[in-house]
Formats: C-alpha cells, sequence, structure tokens
C-alpha cells in the first residue's frame, strides 16, 4: 500500500519562560494511504502537535514531514497555505464554523480558494452537504445547529476540496455517545468509499475503535501500533 | 476576497457598527460646518471694499472723533464722501435681542454702498422725518416689523435723562448684497443723535467713531490714507485710516484665535474619532481570532485575512464619512439661515466633504492597519488555541 504520511526524526520543542519543552523527539512515523488512524495518547503527549505538523500549520525544528510527495518541510509559511487549501481537510473539536456564514457558506468557503465558478462551489458545497446529511439544514447558521451537526459540517467542508487527508483532533470530544457513533460512522464511510488518509487524535478508546489503527503517542515517542483489522479478523 | 463573509462580519454587531459609522459621521459633518464658519469670517474679510476707507481714532474704536473732522476729510484730495458713523448700542425690550444700529449720515451712505438696495420704502422717505430709520430684511422677519413701525430702543451709550426710550421710526427695508453689510442691521439719522445730545436730552460721548470715507474711482487707497494720517498728525486727535477690508480684519483679529480655535476643535474631534474606531476594530479582530485560526487552516493568504479586517474599518469609516459630509452638503441651506447672521458668507464647500470623506477613509486605513497586520502575523496554531 501507498505510503501516504511520513514523520521522520521529526522534534519539536516549546520555549515557555526560558524552560524547554521537547514535546516531539525524533518521531518516526509512517502513515499508508486510505487508511483511518486513530492517534492516542496522555494529555500533553503531543498529539495535536503532530497533528499541527502533517497538516503545515506548524514547523518541525527538524527532521521531515513528507505528505504525499511533498515535503512541507520545504514550504515557506504562503506555500504551506496553498498546500492545506489544496491537500488537506481540518476537523477540530469546537468552534469550526464561522459564526456569520450558514452552513452551506461554511462549506463553501474553503472552495474559493479553488479555480470553481461560483454555481460549481455551491453544487459541490450542497453535495459533501448531502453526503454528511445535512441537506435540510444547508442555510442555517451554526448557531442553529447541534454540536453534532456542527460537527458533520465541519467535515463536510474538510471534503469539500476533496483533499487525500482528513485531520481530525477529538472531533467527538464534545459530543454525547450516539452523536459521537454517527460522527465516527461518517468518518469511517468517507475512509471506505471515498478512500481518504484519516488521522484523528482522540481520548476515547471506543472511537478508537472505529479506526483501523491506533498509534499510541507517550512524551513525544511512538509507542506501540494495533491494527483493529486483524483483531477483527482474529476474533 | 470572501466579500460575503466580509459583508457579514461588519454587520455582526449593527449597533457597534452603527455608532462606530455614526461617530465618523458626525465628526465629518462638524468639519464641513466648522470649515465654512472658518471660510466665512475669511470671506469677509478678502471681500471688503478697498475703495472705502474707515477712519478711527489711532488710540481705539472706542475713541470718539471731533465733528470738525468731517470737512477737513473731504477736503483731501481723491475723497469723495465722508460719512459719520455712530454706533448706537440701544436695547430693545431684553439685551438678549441684541442687534446693531448705527447713527450715519442717510443719502451719503446709501451712495457709499450701492449693494445696498432698500427693497420697500425709499431714501426719501428715510430722509423726511428726523427719527426715521431702515431695517435690515433679517431683522425685519426677525421681529415681524414692517415698514411704518416703531422701534423703541433704551439708550445704552446714550441714554436719555428723563430715561425714556428712544423712538424709531421703520422708514425702509434693505437687501444687501454684500458680505459686509448684513441684513440684521438699523441705520438711522445721525442728526437725531447729535441734537438730542445738543439739547442735552441726552448724556452721552459727542463726536463721530468712524468716518467713512469713499475714494473718487481709480483712486489709490494708500496715498489717500497716507495723507489722511498726516493731517491730524499733531492733533488734536490723531487718526487711522484703513481700506474696509483692513477694517474687517482687524475684527476677525479681535475676535483672535477663533479661526485657529475652530481648526483645533475639528483636529481633536478627529483625533478622537480615530481612537474610537481603533477601538472598535481592535476588538472585532479580538473576537474573530478564532474564526482567523480557521481561514488560515483553510488555506486562506495572509494578505487576504489582514485584508478583511482593514477593509471592514476603511467601510465602516467610509460609510460614516460619506454621510457626515453628504448632510452637511444637503443642509447648506439650513445651516446658512442659522449661521448667516454672525457669520456672512457662509456655505459648506464641496471640496471640504469631500476632503472629510477622504479623511474618514484615511482613518479606516489608519485603524485598520494595527489589527489587520496583528491578524495577518498571527501563527495559525496560535489563533486556533483562542477560545471563541
Ligand atoms: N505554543 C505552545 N507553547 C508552549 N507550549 C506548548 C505550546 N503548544 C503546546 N505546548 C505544550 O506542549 C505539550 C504538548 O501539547 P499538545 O497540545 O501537543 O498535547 P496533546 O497531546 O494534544 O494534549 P491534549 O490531549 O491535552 O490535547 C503540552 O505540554 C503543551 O502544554
Ligand atoms: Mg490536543
Amino acid at each position: 500500500m501507498a505510503v501516504a504520511i511520513e514523520i521522520r526524526s521529526v522534534s519539536k520543542t516549546y520555549h515557555r519562560g526560558g524552560e524547554a519543552l521537547r514535546v516531539l523527539d525524533e518521531l518516526d512515523l509512517q502513515m499508508d494511504a486510505s487508511t483511518f488512524y486513530a492517534l492516542m495518547g496522555p494529555s500533553g503527549s503531543g498529539k495535536t502537535t503532530l497533528l499541527n505538523l502533517v497538516g503545515g500549520l506548524d514547523h518541525a525544528d527538524s527532521g521531515q514531514v513528507v505528505v504525499g510527495d511533498i515535503d512541507l518541510t520545504d514550504l515557506d509559511g504562503s506555500g504551506l497555505a496553498r498546500w492545506r487549501a489544496e491537500h488537506c481537510g481540518f476537523v477540530f473539536q469546537g468552534f469550526n464554523l464561522l459564526p456569520v456564514l450558514s452552513a452551506r457558506e461554511n462549506v463553501e468557503l474553503p472552495l474559493l480558494l479553488s479555480p470553481l465558478s461560483k454555481r460549481q462551489r455551491r453544487e459541490q458545497a450542497e453535495r459533501a452537504l448531502e453526503l454528511v446529511g445535512l441537506q435540510d439544514r444547508m442555510d442555517h447558521k451554526p448557531r442553529e445547529l447541534s454540536g453534532g451537526q456542527e460537527q458533520r459540517v465541519a467535515i463536510a467542508r474538510a471534503i469539500a476540496t476533496d483533499p487525500a487527508v482528513i485531520l481530525a483532533d477529538e472531533p467527538t470530544g464534545d459530543l454525547d455517545r450516539t452523536t459521537a457513533d454517527a460522527v465516527l460512522e461518517l468518518l469511517q464511510r468517507l475512509n471506505r468509499e471515498l478512500q481518504k488518509t484519516i488521522l484523528m487524535v482522540t481520548h476515547d478508546p471506543q472511537a478508537a475503535s472505529y479506526a483501523d489503527k491506533v498509534i499510541h503517542l507517550d512524551k513525544g515517542k511512538l509507542g506501540r501500533i494495533d491494527d483493529n483489522r486483524h483483531a477483527a479478523k482474529g476474533n | 476576497m470572501p466579500w460575503k463573509l466580509l459583508l457579514r462580519n461588519v454587520l455582526r454587531h449593527p449597533i457597534r457598527a452603527l455608532l462606530t459609522s455614526g461617530s465618523v459621521a458626525v465628526a465629518v459633518f462638524l468639519m464641513c460646518v466648522l470649515d465654512a464658519a472658518y471660510r466665512g469670517l475669511d470671506t469677509a474679510v478678502a471681500e471688503a471694499s478697498k475703495t472705502r476707507l474707515w477712519v478711527q481714532s489711532a488710540v481705539s474704536l472706542f475713541v470718539d472723533l471731533p465733528e470738525s473732522y468731517q470737512t477737513k476729510i473731504e477736503s483731501v484730495p481723491g475723497v469723495k464722501d465722508v460719512v459719520r458713523f455712530q454706533w448706537f448700542g440701544g436695547i430693545y425690550q431684553d439685551p438678549s435681542n441684541f442687534f446693531a444700529q448705527f447713527g450715519v449720515d442717510p443719502a451719503k451712505w446709501a451712495a457709499t454702498y450701492p449693494e445696498v438696495q432698500l427693497v420697500e420704502g425709499t431714501l426719501s422717505d428715510w430722509e423726511k422725518g428726523r427719527t426715521n430709520c431702515i431695517i435690515g430684511k433679517d431683522l425685519a422677519n426677525r421681529f415681524g416689523w414692517r415698514v411704518g413701525d416703531r422701534v423703541p430702543l433704551i439708550g445704552t451709550i446714550f441714554a436719555r435723562v428723563d430715561g425714556s426710550v428712544w423712538d424709531f421710526t421703520i422708514a425702509g427695508i434693505y437687501e444687501s448684497k454684500s458680505v459686509n453689510v448684513d441684513q440684521g442691521t438699523m441705520f438711522f439719522h445721525f442728526e437725531y443723535l447729535r441734537e438730542t445730545l445738543e439739547q442735552g436730552a441726552v448724556q452721552g460721548p459727542s463726536g463721530v467713531g468712524v468716518y467713512l470715507t469713499s475714494l473718487q474711482p481709480g483712486q489709490d487707497a494708500s496715498a489717500v490714507i497716507a495723507n489722511i494720517e498726516q493731517m491730524f498728525e499733531n492733533g488734536p486727535q490723531r487718526v487711522r485710516a484703513t481700506t474696509e477690508a483692513e477694517f474687517q480684519r482687524q475684527f476677525v483679529t479681535m475676535l483672535g484665535s477663533v479661526p485657529t480655535l475652530l481648526l483645533s476643535i475639528g483636529g481633536g474631534v478627529l483625533f478622537a474619532i480615530f481612537f474610537a474606531v481603533l477601538n472598535t476594530v481592535l476588538m472585532a479582530a479580538r473576537e474573530r481570532t478564532r474564526d482567523v485560526g480557521i481561514l488560515k487552516a483553510l488555506g486562506f493568504g495572509n494578505g487576504t485575512i489582514g485584508g478583511l479586517l482593514l477593509v471592514e474599518a476603511v467601510l465602516l469609516c467610509a460609510i460614516g464619512g460619506a454621510f457626515g459630509a453628504g448632510l452637511a452638503l444637503a443642509g447648506n441651506r439650513g445651516l446658512w439661515s442659522v449661521f448667516n447672521n454672525f457669520i456672512p458668507g457662509f456655505s459648506i464647500h464641496g471640496a471640504v466633504a469631500l476632503s472629510g470623506l477622504l479623511l474618514s477613509i484615511a482613518i479606516g486605513l489608519l485603524a485598520g492597519a494595527l489589527p489587520a497586520l496583528r491578524m495577518r502575523s498571527i501563527a495559525p496554531v496560535t489563533a486556533l488555541r483562542m477560545e471563541a
């Protein structure tokens, strides 16, 4: 299987008040394309930091982050922005949407950076919203949506530009069990039906069970990687 | 540029947007009015006649000159007419009803001020009776006076010994095309004042405040001025002769720093508005930090993100500026009727309204620049960590 994401000897250190905190320590990791990964680990273990590096939101101090065939460490700020617009979709824990825009307008937002016509943008946004089951909520403002609906709009926005990689940082962290399951099933479908590579940070083992593989991170070092598919087969 | 987002952001807090725009509108409106007032004072000076001289005491405007000076000044080569001119300072019923009254020589005065036309009554009507007077159109409107009405005035400088009032009869109403003669003044017979003083029925200074001296056509004012001043070099009272233009300027100087005051008030208001706008935009930027993080994550460039805030600030200010400038221009006539009485030539200038609009755009640019730069350079992860 093709390699989608490759982390080569990546380190990241934060400095706060003269103290250096090494969050990622010469981390090496390979992720396959079209695979759903869960990233688990104790609070402060560097999960969000790693996700941000893979998404080109932050720079590594050393090492290389290669996504697809592009080495993100070669790109500057605006190069990274252009890359994100085309290759990567994000879902955060909460407050994903711009409050002044409707669901449809939020999903259309990243498409403004594409060469699509106004009509094509609208159609594509509506298709994405239909995919997440929100065709009857398109004109609602974020404050008129439930938490689960908001996360589904965020997912629709993440897939609107049809990127190969979707990064989600605790997307179900604020949701109740049933709503969380619906969102996780949706992510699973995107992986299975649209072959998206998904990296999802979570604290919840049940959420992680939706993923193909579970990566464990501890104090900036890679722990074991569980393969749910083998486990399932073994049953 | 995501215009829809920009517009929604502007309207996110309608009241706040309205207040910000409104304060800019008020400032620009005020600026237009202050400028018109300032310009009005200046025009009065600039348009004053150079063919009329004002001869007054060298000591001060409040010291009278001997009556014998009239014929002497008339004998100076180049002089056409000399009009006696005296400030009366009477009160109509109450000091708050203030208007100016002058004693003059009617026929000579009328010849000296061809810009002033009687629209009711004639010069000979005025001349017929000693107590007759003429009043300006605005003054007539102010008190609803008509020809034939009697105007009782309480003398202040010229108080009657028996405590009674002065009685004047309106014989004519004038209009003035000159900014130097407003339409809110009363002119009466100097002779009436002089006679009454002579009879001892009134106490007050005898003499003449100013000799209004008109020049023969083509006369060089400075030569005549020099001659007149020289004539009284050795007393009994030295005089100062000035062109009417110069005389008017003296009043503006007496108002002293009023023009400067007007301009600094305008400047101060604009400065305060700048901070009000800056505050609004900074507040808006702060509450939108999370939005900025999301936009950056989606791949929007720093230029677009800074531009959103900058254009929003400019839009708020420009709308306010346009409204204030438009209001000033549209209200020009109404404002004129309010101010024309004490600032002749008051008029809102289109160019100033335009520069008010440009200035408000500049304020928007300046106020928007700081938050725009800040949001431009904030790291995506930092912005995203901000709680909404
Ligand atoms: N900008 C920063 N400046 C300084 N320290 C930071 C910064 N960002 C993260 N850290 C620190 O780095 C460490 C790892 O942070 P990170 O957000 O990656 O952890 P995490 O695994 O996502 O934790 P959580 O499960 O609580 O979200 C934490 O100790 C955090 O305090
Ligand atoms: Mg985290």
